[in-house]
């Protein structure tokens, strides 16, 4: 009985030692050694930066190795040139590059696009937004350039999407969306 | 006495007329005895050092190990060298207790307690060496093999430095529990004679209720025998392993085969040194002279020298090897040693290792306690400087001579290795006031076969021992009645009183005797009647008066020395 009360006591112990843990704030640590980076992490706090971001925003007109700064405007003019454009991407990988629209395409437009590209997304659908319009829309009549220069710079209601998509990717989803719109007018 | 047959060639072991009683209380005499100024001497300086050393533990742990002389390519050095030293120091307590128990050397009995003591405390000192050597010693605890969160990380098994850890604890452990098996009866006694009830409860509770029934002593002796077949392969393997983390490297001039065994040869070698250093002091100290004879010194003294040669042939193998070998990092690792930059330790080793054991050969030498004690210290020197050689030797100069460094101690290196030498010496003098200091027990049952009186008495052809009935108690009792009328007790008195001084009623006043501990109203009124009256007679007892007094007043006999009266009535004098 003694020796039942002792451990009795230990346990308690050590389920009062545990109850010290908080949810509501980061856990207890043994010697963080390695814990806290020397380092600066990406999105990490800096005090001695303007806005105490480590992250920066790069000089004006530099340009980094393996990127290309898109050459058309973003205006009216801008809008009818991109129309013409065409994608550059491989047509013997199109099978690919759909695939991967597809993938991209679901996760970045479809929430108010619609999987099909008929404006008929779940936020629309549950009236959050309104006014999106479907692909097949003949007063838009949208080609594959055009589609790249929406995502680039955004129109109306729809912002840029260059910070989600790479160049690759852009074009990979323009091609997906030229396949909806093809679905939709058959 | 004709059952028992001992060679006649065998010399006493222990000296003088002693019966069992004397034995009793010639051990728990330091234990019962109070500390005197020497002690507290001592063990200040003692303390201050392991004090020094813990500052110096404590500024390495939170500055880093930078804070020593270590460098990037010497990172093994005095705090290595000072673990190997000490675990060799404590290889031999057990080899006195386990490896001379299998060979029924009777020898061992006396000096087998404080040799395992030495044991317990250098291993402890060893012990601190891996944690602190740690550039992070709060995850020491990641040695271990414990189920974990991190995917049940494991340790490697193949390091003998994680070989170490278990050589090391179990080393301790089992020294510690073989130990203390071999003190029960020892704490037994000391209970049993204990006066003040706080020492009473102390020693009851460290004794475990030893009653010493047969069945009790028949299964003490089985597991005395298996802890010591037991303890002789682990001591043989600790000191193995300590030095396969050299031996199982790829350096020149640790890469060798031969370490095993000269390692272990070198520990018993420095190990029995340093039971030499400290026994001839205790010795003295505890007025052990009969039982830690000249003959324990030599015998000591030729193990020391056996295992000196067989470290000097050691030392010559790996040269021939080297030589032989061909391999030229190898000879080249000991032409460094001869004629490199440290060629001064490596001939500190050469002579302190090689060439002082050899005088042993000269029985006028090993049976000098003043050599005995200067070369036991030497020993020391010599193994420390041993290991030294081929840990710093072998590192500061090996393959890449775009490596080769020199390496030098910070004080830090030496403060903490003079604090383990002084918390060393804090937990032996604490041991030496606190515990009985050789295995009474076990003394006893060498008593009659190599005590001096039995063997004279055996020599004579008379019998051992003689039953008076009852005399001592009627004696005692009409001696204490009728002290002064007596003729022998007049005769004692008077020889009492020469040295004590007698007691001028019309010069000096009578003190109250009472306020010595151990003196009552009863025993004050013997005194008087004896002629004493006054604290200055008491405070310049010593054990021959004491001794007288038993014999005149015959009661308590020992209780006055037990309480140290003498000491009590010179504090209580220099008070008035």
């Amino acid at each position: 009985m003694n020796n039942l009360s002792k451990i009795g006591f230990v346990f308690g112990l050590v389920v009062m030692l545990a109850s010290c843990k908080s949810d509501n704030a980061p856990n207890y640590q043994y010697f963080p050694d390695m814990y806290e980076p020397v380092g600066y992490e990406t999105y990490g706090k800096v005090s001695f930066l303007p806005d105490g971001m480590a992250a920066m925003q790069p000089a004006e007109n530099t340009i980094p190795r393996g990127f290309m700064p898109n050459s058309i405007p973003n205006d009216l003019e801008g809008r009818e040139l991109a129309r013409l454009q065409p994608s550059p991407l491989d047509s013997l990988q199109s099978e690919a590059n759909l695939a991967t629209g597809k993938e991209l395409y679901d996760i970045y437009c479809a929430i108010c696009h619609g999987n099909q590209g008929n404006g008929q997304g779940n936020l629309v659908k549950r009236e959050k937004i309104l006014g999106v319009p479907s692909y097949d829309d003949a007063a838009r009549n949208i080609t594959v350039g055009s589609t790249y220069h929406v995502i680039y710079y955004g129109l109306n209601s729809m912002g840029s999407y260059a910070g989600q998509l790479n160049h690759d990717e852009r074009w990979q989803v323009s091609e997906y969306v030229m396949k909806l719109k093809e679905d939709l007018t058959k | 006495m004709a059952s028992h047959y001992e060679a006649p060639i065998r010399k006493p072991l222990v000296l003088g007329d002693k019966g069992y009683h004397d034995v009793s209380v010639d051990i728990a005499a330091p234990v019962e005895r109070r500390a005197n100024k020497q002690w507290w001497i001592v063990f200040s300086i003692a303390l201050a050092a392991f004090l020094w050393g813990i500052g110096c533990i404590v500024y390495t742990i939170s500055t880093g190990i930078g804070t020593w002389g270590l460098n990037k390519t010497v990172g093994w050095a005095w705090d290595i060298t000072n673990f190997v030293w000490w675990v060799g120091i404590g290889h031999a307590g057990t080899l006195i207790s386990a490896v001379l128990l299998l060979f029924r050397q009777k020898w061992r009995m006396a000096i087998n307690r404080s040799a395992e003591a030495m044991t317990i405390f250098s291993v402890i000192q060893a012990g601190l060496f891996p944690i602190i050597h740690m550039g992070r010693p709060w995850l020491g605890y990641w040695v271990l093999p414990i189920p974990n969160q991190f995917g049940s990380l494991w340790v490697n098994f193949n390091s003998p430095l994680l070989w170490d850890v278990f050589a090391i604890s179990t080393y301790l452990s089992v020294s510690l529990v073989f130990w203390w098996t071999g003190l029960l009866p020892d704490f037994a006694m000391i209970r049993d004679r204990a006066v003040k009830p706080f020492q009473k409860k102390i020693y009851s509770l460290v004794s475990f209720g030893w009653t010493g029934r047969a069945k009790d002593w028949q299964r003490f002796e089985e597991v005395s025998l298996v802890l010591a077949g037991l303890a002789t392969p682990l001591v043989l393997s600790v000191h193995t392993i300590v030095s396969f983390d050299f031996a199982t490297s790829v350096i020149p001039g640790w890469h060798t085969t031969i370490f095993p065994p000269y390692f272990v040869a070198g520990a018993i070698f420095s190990g029995f040194a340093m039971v030499q250093t400290l026994l001839i002091i205790m010795r003295k100290v505890c007025r052990l002279e009969a039982y830690i004879t000249v003959q324990h010194i030599e015998l000591m003294n030729i193990v020391i020298m056996i295992t000196g040669s067989i470290v000097g042939c050691a030392y010559i193998t790996e040269l021939f090897i080297a030589w032989y070998s061909g391999v030229e990092y190898e000879q080249y690792a000991f032409l460094n040693r001869a004629t490199g930059p440290y060629w001064w330790s490596y001939l500190l080793m050469m002579s302190c290792n090689v060439l002082s054991p050899q005088i042993m050969w000269f029985k006028k030498i090993r049976t000098s306690i003043v050599v005995s004690f200067i070369i036991s210290i030497v020993v020391n020197i010599g193994m420390w400087f041993e290991r030294f050689v081929i840990i710093v030797t072998s590192l500061h100069r090996d393959y890449l001579p775009s490596s080769w460094t020199m390496f030098s101690p910070t004080f830090v290196d030496i403060g903490i290795f003079i604090g383990t030498i002084g918390f060393f010496f804090t937990l032996f003098l604490l041991y030496a006031r606190t515990f009985p200091v050789i295995a009474q027990a076990e003394v006893k049952s060498i008593l009659k076969s190599s005590g001096e009186r039995y063997k004279k008495l055996r020599d004579a052809g008379q019998p051992l021992y003689q039953i008076n009935k009852g005399a001592n108690v009627t004696s005692s009792v009409t001696e204490a009645e009728s002290t002064t009328d007596d003729d022998t007790g007049t005769e004692k008195v008077s020889s009492l009183l020469d040295t004590l001084g007698s007691f001028d009623a019309t010069k000096e006043t009578a003190d109250d005797l009472k306020k010595v501990k151990g003196i009552g109203p009863q025993m004050e009124q013997t005194l008087n009647q004896i002629g004493i009256f006054t604290f200055a007679q008491v405070s310049r007892m010593t054990e021959k008066e004491y001794n007288l007094l038993d014999e005149i007043t015959g009661s308590f006999p020992g209780r006055a020395q037990r309480d140290d009266w003498a000491g009590q009535a010179n504090r209580l004098n220099n008070k008035d």
